[in-house]
């Protein structure tokens, strides 16, 4: 391993709820900074700990994740590890060039063309003029924007804009890197380019890497930091921080009506919730209470990731499954024989159409959430059951 | 290999002079950064114009003309000035919005600037350089205006106007501190942005600017109260041959811009984390 590059010691910071009292207090932080009166380290009125009390090191070669729901303080912690505020208590040491993939195309301005915005943004994110005329032939390659690069930015696609932005930040040679997740934008190619150069930088830095997304952390981090609420709530092995991640969020959802006519969900359960390793023989109760007798119709039950994407799907056509809703309440079962999914929390999506009809009777989703721990958590949400032989 | 290193701490620990080293070296790091933006903002800013660079001397050259036709047509009666009066009132003008530009540039770079003080890490004193070097670019315009409007009045300036540009440079950077120590309210507060134009409104008819200091009356009072009716007629007096009345005035005015300075940019360094946490 690598010399300590990050040291965060005991830093705290606080923030106030209310507008009109956070700008007073930040005028009278001002007065005491400068008069260097001693401000009170207590909360004042409607203040509140954004980030408590947080420490730890990070090292050359090691990538650290950072995972937390939407306000748990994760972005005023890279905020204070950018230097863009200060902590009220404690202190962060960096130790080397940082570089920050945080926002993409920063100072750009609509009126001019790429070739002048590579510029100003390059002189922004910190390059001298020398490095930017090095690098500039680069930065337009790896963007893919030759043609278009003495055209106004205003006229560029959204995607053409993050790519430029992208690849101006690419040509960084940091000793840390502040990675968040907004970043790998475009379209596939230009994405797999992206986590290209990004693993690329990873080799010699050590990275502080923020993301929603699971898999991603699991796959890139060496190591990762729990926050809830601006305190660690659990550090340490991927693994164990992701699954404390589902622990915390673990909560009923409620269904969510996107679609019906004619006919209502009554009922959608499983008797287990929780599992652990490979899925077998799991019934779901259904009922469903139709106004008049549907025929020939398209049964769908879909298992959705917890940002209600479709993971996988069984449907009654496929399987020449005649179901019929009779007037009144209908009981159904689906059986799920046998699958195999990655740690995490799933619920269930079913939708029913007529065939010939394709009319729409029913759509509901976030049904029923099931939640998966394994012994590791994978980069994908469907396990394939196979084993290597050699 | 020696690493550069960071320190983030709380802002209410910290040295007096090491702040200020800090803040120019951050001047000295951030030049090409505050050039190339005000490249970008000046290259945008004429693109989208027919006119361009006139209207640097619009407003100067409006504000000049309604004044030189109350005084020419008799609507005013003012008191007798040593040079012709529409090079008075245009030079009077010149400077007096200079002294606006100056006192308003700092909050207003900071302002159009604000997205990427809440996502990048740059030295900040970049801002302040940016604002300067869009009033020079301005500031150019405007003096190739006044050197027409001499040349047409064919008034010869002395071997005192050596001193002109000195002391209007003493004149900018006291200005321009007193709007960076403005700044850490006025960016909170929308009420100081407010309140500038309209005192600076108020002021200049309390200056000799677009007429001379009378004789005698309460007038003459309040303009010899007011020290900046002394930056501008010894501004106007050395562009135009004559010489400066008040030299004492301008040797405790270096004292203070100096000290004020050293203060302005302490402040500006310190309050920016603080602000920045405001602005996001």
């Amino acid at each position: 391993m690598g010399e300590v590059l990050i040291k965060v010691d005991h830093v705290s910071k606080k923030f106030a709820k209310d507008l009109k009292k956070s700008l007073l207090y930040g005028l009278s932080d001002v007065f005491s900074v400068i008069t260097g009166k001693k401000q009170k380290k207590l909360l004042r009125k409607d203040e509140f700990w954004a980030v408590k009390d947080i420490s730890f090191e990070v090292r050359r070669g090691e990538c650290l994740g950072l995972i937390g729901h939407n306000g748990a303080g994760k972005s005023t912690l890279l905020k204070i590890l950018n230097g863009l505020i200060a902590p009220d208590e404690g202190s962060v040491t960096m130790y080397g060039k940082v570089g920050a993939l945080i926002e993409l195309g920063a100072g750009f301005n609509p009126i001019l063309t790429g070739r002048e915005n590579i510029y100003n943004n390059a002189a922004i994110i910190g390059f001298t003029k020398k490095e930017i005329a090095a690098k500039f032939d680069e930065i337009v390659a790896f963007a893919e924007l030759a043609e278009f690069i003495d055209m106004p930015v205003q006229n560029y696609s959204s995607g053409m804009k993050v790519r430029l932005g992208f690849a101006i930040a690419a040509q960084m040679e940091p000793d840390i890197l502040i990675i968040d997740e907004v970043l790998a934008v475009g379209d596939v190619n230009f994405r797999a380019k992206c986590y290209d150069r990004m693993s690329e930088l990873m080799k010699n830095c050590c990275v502080i890497f923020v993301s929603h997304s699971m898999p991603q952390i699991s796959k890139v981090c060496t190591w990762s930091i729990l926050i809830e609420k601006g305190i660690i709530k659990a550090e340490g092995e991927n693994g164990k921080i992701i699954e404390a991640y589902y622990d915390y969020n673990y909560t009923e959802d409620k269904p969510i009506l996107i679609f019906s006519e004619g006919c209502t969900l009554e009922k959608f359960s499983t008797v287990q919730r929780t599992f652990k390793g490979e899925i077998n023989k799991l019934k779901i109760d259904i009922e469903i209470i139709s106004q008049t007798e549907i025929k020939n119709i398209d049964v769908s039950i879909f298992l959705m990731s917890r940002e209600l994407v479709p993971i996988c799907q069984s449907n009654s056509k496929l399987f020449d499954e005649q179901i019929i809703l009779k007037k009144g309440k209908n009981q159904l079962a689906f059986m799920i024989n046998k699958i195999y999914l990655n740690s995490g929390i799933y619920n269930f999506a079913l939708t029913i159409e007529g065939i010939d009809t394709k009319k729409h009777y029913l759509w509901i989703q976030n049904l029923n959430s099931i939640q998966v721990i394994n012994e590791y958590t994978l980069g994908s949400p469907i396990i394939i059951d196979g084993r290597f032989k050699n | 290999m020696n690493l550069e290193k960071h320190i983030y701490t709380s802002s209410n620990s910290y040295s007096f002079w090491d702040v200020v080293k800090a803040s120019l070296k951050g001047f000295r790091d951030s030049f090409y950064l505050a050039k190339q933006l005000a490249k970008r903002d000046i290259q945008a800013q004429y693109r989208q114009s027919f006119l361009g660079v006139f209207w640097a001397i619009f407003p100067v050259l409006i504000n000049s003309l309604v004044w030189i036709f109350l005084q020419s047509s008799g609507t005013i009666e003012v008191t007798a000035t040593s040079i012709p009066y529409p090079a008075f009132v245009l030079i009077g003008t010149t400077l007096w919005g200079i002294i606006g530009e100056c006192i308003n540039l700092t909050t207003q770079s900071v302002n159009a600037n604000r997205s990427i003080i809440t996502k990048i890490n740059f030295d900040k004193e970049a801002l302040i350089t940016l604002g300067l070097v869009k009033f020079f670019f301005n500031f150019l315009i405007k003096i190739g205006l006044i050197v027409v409007f001499l040349i047409f009045f064919k008034i010869v300036p002395s071997i005192e106007i050596l001193f002109f540009i000195p002391l209007l440079f003493l004149s900018i950077v006291f200005f321009v501190a007193i709007g960076i120590l403005l700044m850490p309210i006025s960016l909170l507060y929308t009420d100081i942005s407010r309140l500038i134009p309209i005192g600076l409104q108020f002021l200049m008819y309390a200056t000799p600017v677009v007429y001379a200091m009378p004789p005698d009356g309460i007038m003459r009072k309040v303009m010899l109260l007011n020290p900046l009716s002394y930056i501008i007629s010894d501004l106007r007096n050395i562009l135009t041959g004559y010489g400066i009345e008040n030299p004492i005035f301008w040797f405790f005015g270096l004292l203070v811009t100096i000290v004020l300075n050293i203060i302005a940019l302490v402040v500006y360094r310190i309050s920016m984390p603080i602000l920045t946490e405001r602005m996001s």
